[in-house]
């Protein structure tokens, strides 16, 4: 532990440790909360008040602050003003501005990936016991965390699309530099 | 070429539609008016051509203000702003809805109120609750009005909070075997009361997007927030009838006002609001035996 290796999962390498510890510690405690909450109390209300507020902090702290000091990605969600459809917005940073730290790389993609995984089997652990009332926590958990997953994967692919389009460009000769972020329109 | 249009001693000017349709009988090559050169005379096609190149100017600034104005689409700002930054922008955002919640337009000083921050919701109260009896009925006026630009990005921070806060204060008076009943029942009438009056709305033909209808309705349960509160402070029942009825109609103008822009047709208003209406009777119902 003395030296890790760069990329490890080792949060002292993290070029943003609050960051990073705030975000798995939402993730990891609503997890937590929801399944030791009553081996500390019986009170069903306060458990499940607890996990819809750590969920909700969780997603918001995701969406929008782990998500762009991590790795440089953002989206939200836009309302067309005529229509009131809505679409999202996907915004990443331009290649070689920021220098993602790999470990916060791996730290983010794998909670990304592994917390929905996680509550899909405490989905099915609730329907096999039959406890719909922590049913209905376990799906407002899943909405939550998939929609973050969905937008972050979607965004990253932008990323990626917009950085080689740059990278044709500048090698082309066609033009500089795009000016500032690329945003990656993505209507539906 | 059709220097001759501009002479008024020529008959043929007289009227503009046969002077663009024939040509004079003596007129030679060059008195023909070229189709490939710009038309310099007044036809009736000159104020259509101004018209194109007004709308087209029109759509390009629409089109930049929406790609790169001043607030969060302008791209360089939002990926290395500060974390405060963030933070106070969305509560920013919280407070507006929260704001147009506690001074509905409808009751304190009808649509014809500019948005025009908290002064003018207070300075229209006189006239506003003179006007209310007589405002009362005509909710097509409000109902025609645009939703303003601070409810149209839609956040679920409302919904969520006052959705929880009623919940709980509702379980508080409940016996201690019922409390999780109780909690999880209002959660769920919350929830499900509030996608049966969007799917009303859309079902009416209302522009509204479901995320936008269920974003205003957790709002305006404010009122009802308090209501719950007196009652979990055991306030007595003869005081509740008055107080939860102004609660209660609070929640409905705010309701009726916000969802304004919904784009609901003119006669069919009524139908739209009615179930927002059982549902904030109902709610004010379980506030006022809990």
């Amino acid at each position: 532990m003395d030296n890790p290796e760069p990329g490890s999962l080792s949060w002292r390498l993290s070029t943003h440790p609050i960051t990073l510890l705030c975000f798995l510690g939402f993730r990891i405690a609503s997890v937590l909360v929801y399944i030791f909450g009553l081996l500390f109390t019986d009170n069903y209300v306060l458990v499940f008040i607890l996990t819809i507020l750590l969920l909700a902090a969780d997603f918001y702290y995701l969406k929008n602050i782990a998500g762009r000091r991590l790795v440089g990605l953002r989206w939200w969600n836009e309302v067309v003003p005529g229509s009131g459809d809505s679409h999202w917005v996907f915004e990443s940073a331009e290649e070689g501005s920021r220098t993602v730290n790999k470990t916060d790389h791996r730290f983010f993609w794998m909670a990304l990936y592994a917390v929905p995984v996680a509550w899909v089997a405490l989905a099915i652990v609730a329907i096999v016991r039959f406890k719909f009332m922590w049913l209905s926590c376990v799906v407002i958990a899943l909405v939550l965390t998939i929609t973050n997953t969905v937008a972050f994967s979607r965004c990253d692919k932008f990323s990626q699309a917009s950085s080689i389009a740059t990278r044709a460009l500048t090698t082309g000769g066609l033009a500089g530099r795009l000016g500032g972020a690329m945003i990656g329109r993505f209507f539906g | 070429m059709s220097r001759h249009h501009n002479d008024f001693s020529d008959p043929y000017d007289q009227d503009a539609i046969e002077a663009d349709l024939i040509d004079p009988d003596d007129a030679g090559l060059d008195d023909l008016e070229d189709p490939l050169a710009a038309p310099q005379h007044t036809s009736d096609r000159a104020p259509l051509t101004g018209n194109i190149g007004a709308s087209t100017a029109q759509t390009q600034s629409y089109l930049n203000s929406a790609v790169g104005g001043e607030d969060r689409r302008a791209p360089q700002n939002t990926l290395d702003e500060s974390v405060w930054a963030t933070l106070s922008r969305d509560l920013l955002a919280v407070w507006e809805k929260m704001r147009q919640v506690l001074w509905p337009k409808y009751l304190l000083g009808g649509a014809m109120v500019p948005q025009d921050g908290g002064e003018g919701g207070v300075r229209g109260f006189g006239q506003g609750l003179m006007g209310v009896v007589g405002r009362w009925p005509d909710a097509d006026v409000v109902l025609q009005g645009g939703m303003s630009e601070g409810l149209r990005d839609w956040d679920l921070w409302g919904p969520l909070l006052f959705c929880l806060l009623l919940s709980f204060l509702l379980s508080r008076g409940a016996q201690d075997e019922q409390k999780g009943v109780v909690f999880s029942g209002v959660f769920a009438i919350v929830w499900i009361g509030e996608a049966v009056v969007t799917f009303q709305i859309k079902l009416l033909g209302g522009n509204i997007s479901f995320f936008q209808s269920v974003c205003i309705i957790g709002y305006t349960l404010f009122p009802l927030v308090i209501a719950a509160l007196l009652s979990a402070l055991s306030l007595p029942i003869i005081a509740r009838i008055p107080v939860y009825i102004v609660l209660v109609a609070w929640s409905m103008a705010a309701g009726i006002s916000i969802l304004g822009g919904s784009g609901v047709v003119k006669n069919r208003v009524g139908i739209a609001v009615y179930p927002l209406l059982v549902f904030y009777v109902g709610l004010g119902c379980l506030c006022f035996i809990s």
